[in-house]
């Protein structure tokens, strides 16, 4: 599996790579994922959401991905009523954003490591803590300054099946 | 030896079939992709790497379809034929969790725990109802109550398959003392959790 995509995160006046994915939390929770298409193996997911902290709230204000069919999924296609800007009240847990130069390259997931990683503890959308956990220095001086890839990327898939959204009431998850 | 020659036979059209319908069914290669791919791992930009990647691994696939042709056969058809089956394991996993009375917390009303889940949002960029943007999974929830049916809070440790643990929270329809559907407002690994 390789390394992965990062969402992007609006933080305190700049914008960095977040190596988490809240939107997955609210798929699970509702019981229902679109079929998004996967590009390419940097991004099994499917799409690439872009966050913003305001007033230590998370907020989703944009999406770009596509479904299996080929087409465009945005914001909007998610939380019709609110295109511009979600609060992701449903998630809880850490958002991790990785700082300085990369330490150790893996080629799974979220997986590699950098010199500092900032911390957002969030609960049920309102951060909580911040933290910045030291991890090491890097030996290579003139290496790459963060996680330096993902952006608002839309990447058409050729249709290969058609929507098959659908809620898993059947299972109990609803 | 004609054994020999009519297996390789084989092996060399299933090879053209297999590759065929990789052509047909690959999305092309993005540039800005390829980019992102060099940034995140630098070693990709590397002559070895290019010639591994882009020659020496489906050199290698491509003799292994020769050879053991009947599996890489099989394989496709079953794609052909039940293409929805890595969904469905994939479905399978997460729905392996449920609750059960051992997690059970609290019995309340609908009323009650529509009062707990109203979300209020500064910026009004969430439903200002019960559950916010899950208000109709709550609503779906609901809806399929009886007179027998009680709701219930529940809290759960779960263990994943890969050995991470999660707290998962929410609230549950029991009927009969059974719990069954339910809807989650806690998803958490727990290792995540200072």
């Amino acid at each position: 599996m390789t390394a992965q995509i990062a969402e992007r995160l609006l933080y305190e006046g700049s914008e960095h790579a977040m190596c988490t994915n809240p939107l997955d939390d609210y798929f699970a929770m509702a019981g229902h994922r679109p079929p998004f298409g996967s590009p390419s193996t940097a991004l099994w997911r499917g799409y690439v959401g872009r966050w913003e902290i305001v007033n230590d709230r998370l907020y989703l204000v944009g999406l770009s991905g596509t479904l299996e069919d080929g087409s465009e999924v945005t914001q909007a296609s998610i939380f019709p009523d609110f295109p511009e800007r979600a609060f992701a009240h449903w998630y809880t847990g850490s958002v991790r954003v990785p700082q300085g130069k990369q330490l150790k390259y893996v080629h799974m997931g979220y997986g590699s490591t950098f010199e500092r990683d900032l911390l957002l503890t969030i609960d049920r959308g309102v951060v909580v803590s911040t933290e910045i956990q030291n991890n090491g220095e890097a030996d290579d001086s003139q290496g790459q300054e963060g996680y330096g890839v993902g952006a608002m990327l839309i990447y058409p898939t050729k249709g290969r099946s058609t929507h098959r959204a659908q809620k898993d009431t059947d299972e109990g998850l609803l | 030896m004609n054994y020999l020659y009519g297996w390789l036979g084989a092996g060399a059209l299933t090879l053209v079939v297999v590759l065929g319908a990789h052509l047909m069914s690959a999305e092309r290669k993005s540039e800005s992709i390829q980019d992102i791919l060099e940034a995140i791992n630098p070693e990709r930009r590397k002559l070895s790497y290019r010639v591994l990647n882009d020659v020496v691994a489906p050199a290698l696939a491509g003799i292994l379809i020769v050879i053991a042709w009947p599996i890489a056969l099989l394989v496709k058809v079953k794609e052909w034929v039940r293409p929805d089956d890595k969904d469905k394991r994939r479905d399978q996993i997460e729905k392996q969790f449920s609750v059960d009375s051992s997690h059970l917390k609290e019995r309340l009303s609908v009323q009650e725990i529509e009062r707990r889940e109203m979300v209020i949002d500064p910026l009004h960029a969430a439903p200002a109802l019960p559950f916010g943007h899950l208000h109709n999974t709550w609503c779906t929830l609901i809806e399929g109550l009886t007179s027998e049916s009680e709701l219930w809070s529940f809290s759960a440790i779960w263990e994943c398959g890969w050995g991470a643990r999660e707290l998962r929270e929410g609230y549950v329809v029991v009927r009969d003392g059974v719990p069954g559907a339910f809807l989650m407002t806690v998803w958490t690994q727990l290792e995540n959790k200072k």
